[in-house]
């Protein structure tokens, strides 16, 4: 089925390439796009319907351990949404069954996706000791091509390196992490409140608190692994999850965040709940406008939203003292794993209600950070899946971007309480175009992640695309396609899933100083549990993404 | 010591649910000669790497295909099929082997249902704070051995727990301090201080305990839970960083009555109390064989980690309407196939099992209980003769090598399997 197809006279929204609505063919062979195909070609007629590049996710959480103690955890939900094998095409293989729910199971979360649009998924946080458990939950997530990010800066490695100021020993010793977990990016969350959380620390840390030693402190977590990064030319921005998630007031760590790293490429993620400004009384309030200002202003950095939606979540994070917080605050049922020597995992099933005064400001500062965004390439979508929402809740997230009459209409049905000075209640008329659309769901993250052959449907591009029905109701449009073609295979026709072929990994190889490894290896037969030729996960079946 | 024709190295044993993977391997003559650093229960699950490689039909010798056939066949033409995910296979296997069960419409389980059954639910229930085995090594300074037999666990004192130099426990053993609680199980040997709990008080203790460590009033009036649970919540309350290391299996010991069925809640309980005050966890300890793989491929797959039914479509969990055993002897499931080591299945389960029903596939089969059934079918051992991958009992990966040829590999069979009924 990568047999050279036409999708003939398709609305073409290709931002990349300029194309916001152009009717045009597109041309795909081989698992490209080409420029054109023989007559004999299969032809879609997709007139009148709207054709994008297949949906990138740049922050979910999808695929490994702390996951999959998600998936455990919720016997209840995946109950009530039991999944059937999709019924595909005559001659493929069978499809499995499986559960849905917030964090659904393996091979239904790549149906889902698929379902959706979405062609490429990246999951934002596994811990390297973990990554086998990934890789195997990714070889059983079909269709999309999938990645994960490498948990890295509170491992007590690293914080021997930035202690010992051997940045330069740092910089290879993230590089042969990734190589060993086979990862595609650095993923950073709370830098030093992680651990400090395991030792006991409940409170907030500040960028330069001092963690046990002076010359260890977030700012200087931050620094080398941003500059590790660019070092090594990885394709993706260190991606940061920053100190006081969820904290009243923490809109000015976020801040004092990016500021530490101005000039160099950074990539926040789900800032929604880095956003929040502190009232008089100390209750949350917006901060999304002073955050979207420094944005706007500061092109090296970027996001990724994290927008919440109302229904229920599983909030799922290596930050352990949030989760910690809110199994207090919630007495809801509560996971906290403590990983050796890297990490952390907190777990919390919740729920976002519109009548709960903080789930609706979160609502509120979600949105006004897509709507106060200049730069859509730089603020993309995302619900950080689970734990804002599901991904699942995407095209209603689209249609809140879209439609302002509906979202106006959702607004006045929240709770009001905490959104005194906030931009949304005081009207935001901004209307997010299809091309926005495709910007902030496609272009814009294939962009921030290096992928050049993603989120885009130029010659020599991987051929994913996904076509929309118009609808006046564009939640109904985004999460219903009509077709979606995955290297050139249209795993979905006139609407139905029919064919569910093996994503592809997407990982980056950079290259280290061998000398390094000596010492990394005294430090495993001092203080691991696992040794040290067992760690990496070995050769994998894709060639690496080139980091040059 | 006999000749060595080459020394594997780092091989990961599977002997308990410890899973160390510091094992050095001889080999002389394609036999294993020495595992170096080995236990007991290491050195026997090693063996001398031998195997028995034989198919079966009926009980009499038959050949690869025709056992797979005959298999094939059983579960084919069964109204409801059980299938069963016994010790000693790789995640590799399990996942294929779950994807068997969708395809068959099976009932699907494995010995986490008969062995942690209500530890699991309660872990659903509640949560739990847990920890790897790592995490106690380098930061527990409170180490409780909740009634854990040493014999069943012979490294996790010098490798995990209580010996080693770690991180912030720069003295090894002398900055630990170390409790035996023991309801059933012996005294842990060398311990600072022994803490005997009646079985029958042992769950009020826990759950005075985990009270008394959030500050909160215990259901539990004064008496001999009380005193105990008193006791200890002051000793507890002393460490940075509390490692409770409970035997998640004890009824896999013969002596003793078996636990209550609240013994889990009230650990994870425990687990999570232990994290208001101090730091702490719980670690479930599992016995070998890569049961926790089971259950967390099972989980990816089906969304559940046990007792898991098929038969609709779509995974149905049924841990509350009986698990393999039951649906056993209800006649729910008319034929069972187990996929592993037999060998490692209760006397419960085995006992329920026709013999004209059943088969097996799995390392030994053909020498062991279910040889007589339908078909049984030898495969090589993950670890030994295939490689593959196995969860810690912290669920942490480590890589199975195949160093010594075998039998035929389990996952080629299973995939073969499975085509067969496709």
């Amino acid at each position: 089925m990568t047999d050279a197809l036409r999708l003939v006279g398709g609305r073409v929204y290709d931002p990349a390439n300029g194309l916001d609505g152009v009717v045009a063919d597109v041309c795909v062979e081989g698992g490209r796009i080409v420029a054109t195909v023989p007559d004999t070609a299969r032809r879609i007629d997709v007139g009148g319907m709207v054709v994008m590049p297949g949906g990138v996710d740049i922050h979910s959480h999808v695929a490994g351990a702390s996951v999959n103690a998600a998936r455990r955890l919720l016997p209840e939900e995946h109950a009530a949404d039991a999944e059937p094998a999709p019924a595909l095409a005559p001659g493929e293989p069978r499809a499995r069954s499986g559960s849905g729910g917030t964090v659904p199971t393996t091979f239904t979360t790549g149906y889902r996706y698929a379902g959706l649009g979405y062609t490429t998924v990246f999951d934002a946080a596994v811990a390297p000791l973990y990554a086998r458990t990934s890789h195997a939950e990714l070889d059983d997530t079909p269709i999309v091509d999938a990645g994960f990010y490498v948990l890295v800066g509170n491992d007590a490695y690293l914080w021997q390196l930035i202690r010992t100021g051997d940045r330069a020993r740092a910089q290879h010793y993230v590089a042969w992490l990734l190589s060993a977990a086979g990862g595609y990016a650095l993923k950073v969350v709370n830098p030093g409140g992680v651990e400090m959380w395991k030792r006991g620390h409940r409170g907030r840390i500040g960028l330069d608190d001092p963690l046990g030693s002076d010359s260890l402190t977030p700012r200087a977590i931050l620094d080398t692994l941003c500059d590790a990064a660019e070092a090594l030319r990885l394709p993706h921005a260190t991606h940061i999850h920053c100190n006081d998630l969820g904290l009243a007031g923490n809109v000015a760590t976020t801040l004092a965040t990016m500021q530490a790293l101005s000039g160099r490429r950074a990539h926040f993620t789900h800032i929604q709940f880095h956003a929040y400004a502190a009232a008089a009384d100390g209750r949350r309030m917006s901060g999304a406008r002073d955050l979207v200002e420094y944005i706007n202003q500061h092109p090296e950095v970027s996001a990724d939203v994290g927008q919440v939606m109302f229904g229920p979540a599983t909030t799922l994070t290596a930050d352990g003292v949030v989760e910690y917080l809110l199994y207090k605050s919630s007495g809801r049922k509560w996971v906290n794993s403590d990983i050796e020597l890297e990490t952390g995992c907190g777990i919390v099933p919740h729920a976002y209600r519109e009548r709960q005064a903080v789930a609706a400001l979160q609502w509120v500062v979600g949105l006004e950070l897509f709507l106060l965004a200049a730069d859509p390439w730089r603020v993309v979508l995302s619900t950080d899946h689970p734990n804002g929402g599901s991904f699942m809740a995407y095209p209603e997230l689209m249609r809140l971007l879209m439609d302002r009459a509906y979202r106006d209409e959702c607004l006045k049905r929240v709770n009001a309480t905490l959104l005194q000075g906030s931009a949304l209640a005081d009207g935001l008329s901004r209307e997010y175009t299809l091309n926005e659309i495709a910007i902030v769901t496609r272009a814009g993250p294939a962009r921030l992640l290096g992928l050049k052959h993603k989120g885009q449907l130029g010659v020599g591009a991987d051929a994913d695309i996904t076509v929309y029905m118009p609808n006046p109701d564009q939640s109904v449009m985004f999460a219903t396609p009509r077709f979606v073609i995955k290297s050139g295979i249209v795993v979905v026709e006139e609407g139905q899933l029919r064919r569910a072929p093996s994503g592809r990994r997407l990982h980056v190889r950079p290259a280290h100083d061998r000398t390094i490894e000596a010492p990394l290896r005294s430090f495993f037969e001092r203080h691991a549990t696992v040794s040290f030729d067992n760690y990496p996960v070995g050769a994998l079946r894709d060639d690496p993404v080139p980091t040059t | 010591m006999p000749t060595v024709d080459r020394v594997e190295e780092h091989v990961t044993c599977l002997g308990c649910g410890c899973a160390c993977d510091d094992i050095d391997i001889s080999i002389h003559a394609g036999r294993i000669v020495d595992a170096g650093r080995a236990c007991a229960l290491g050195a026997a699950w090693f063996g001398d790497g031998s195997a028995p490689d034989r198919s079966l039909v009926d009980g009499l010798d038959a050949g690869v295909d025709a056992s797979l056939a005959a298999i094939a066949e059983l579960l084919r033409r069964a109204r409801h099929p059980l299938i069963f995910l016994a010790p000693g296979t790789s995640c590799e296997v399990q996942r294929l082997v779950v994807g068997l069960a969708d395809l068959c419409r099976a009932a699907l389980d494995n010995v986490s249902s008969s062995t942690v059954f209500h530890s699991l639910l309660a872990s659903q229930e509640i949560g739990r704070a847990t920890a790897t085995l790592g995490e106690v090594r380098n930061r527990a300074d409170t180490v409780v051995m909740w009634d854990v037999d040493a014999a069943r666990y012979p490294r996790l004192a010098e490798r995990y727990a209580i010996e080693p130099i770690g991180l912030d426990v720069p003295n090894g053993r002398h900055g630990r301090r170390v409790i035996s609680v023991t309801v059933r199980a012996n005294t842990w040997p060398g311990a600072d201080h022994h803490v005997p709990v009646p079985p029958g008080d042992e769950v009020a203790a826990v759950e005075v305990l985990a009270a008394l460590l959030t500050g909160t009033t215990p259901r539990t009036g004064e008496g001999p839970a009380w005193a105990v649970a008193s006791g200890l919540a002051d000793l507890l309350l002393q460490g940075r960083y509390v490692a409770v290391l409970s035997d998640a299996e004890p009824s896999a010991r013969t002596a003793g009555p078996p636990p209550a069925s609240g013994r889990g809640a009230a650990l994870w309980r425990l687990s999570q109390a232990l994290n208001d005050r101090t730091r702490g966890a719980v670690i479930a300890l599992r016995a070998g064989g890569n049961r926790t793989g089971a259950e967390s491929v099972m989980t990816a797959h089906a969304g559940y980690p046990m007792a898991v039914d098929f038969a609709g479509g779509a995974p149905r969990y049924r841990p509350h309407d009986g698990t393999a055993s039951t649906w056993l002897s209800r006649g729910e499931v008319d034929a069972a196939l187990v996929v592993g080591d037999a060998s490692a299945l209760g006397p419960d389960l085995l006992a329920r099992i026709s013999p004209a029903a059943s088969a097996v596939i799995g390392p030994g089969a053909t020498a062991g209980p279910l040889a007589k059934g339908r078909a049984a079918i030898d495969t090589a051992r993950a670890g030994v003769h295939e490689s593959g991958t196995a969860l810690r009992l912290d669920e942490v990966p480590l890589p199975l090598r195949g160093f010594l040829s075998g039998p035929p590999s389990a996952v080629d069979l299973l995939a073969q399997l499975t085509a067969l009924i496709r």
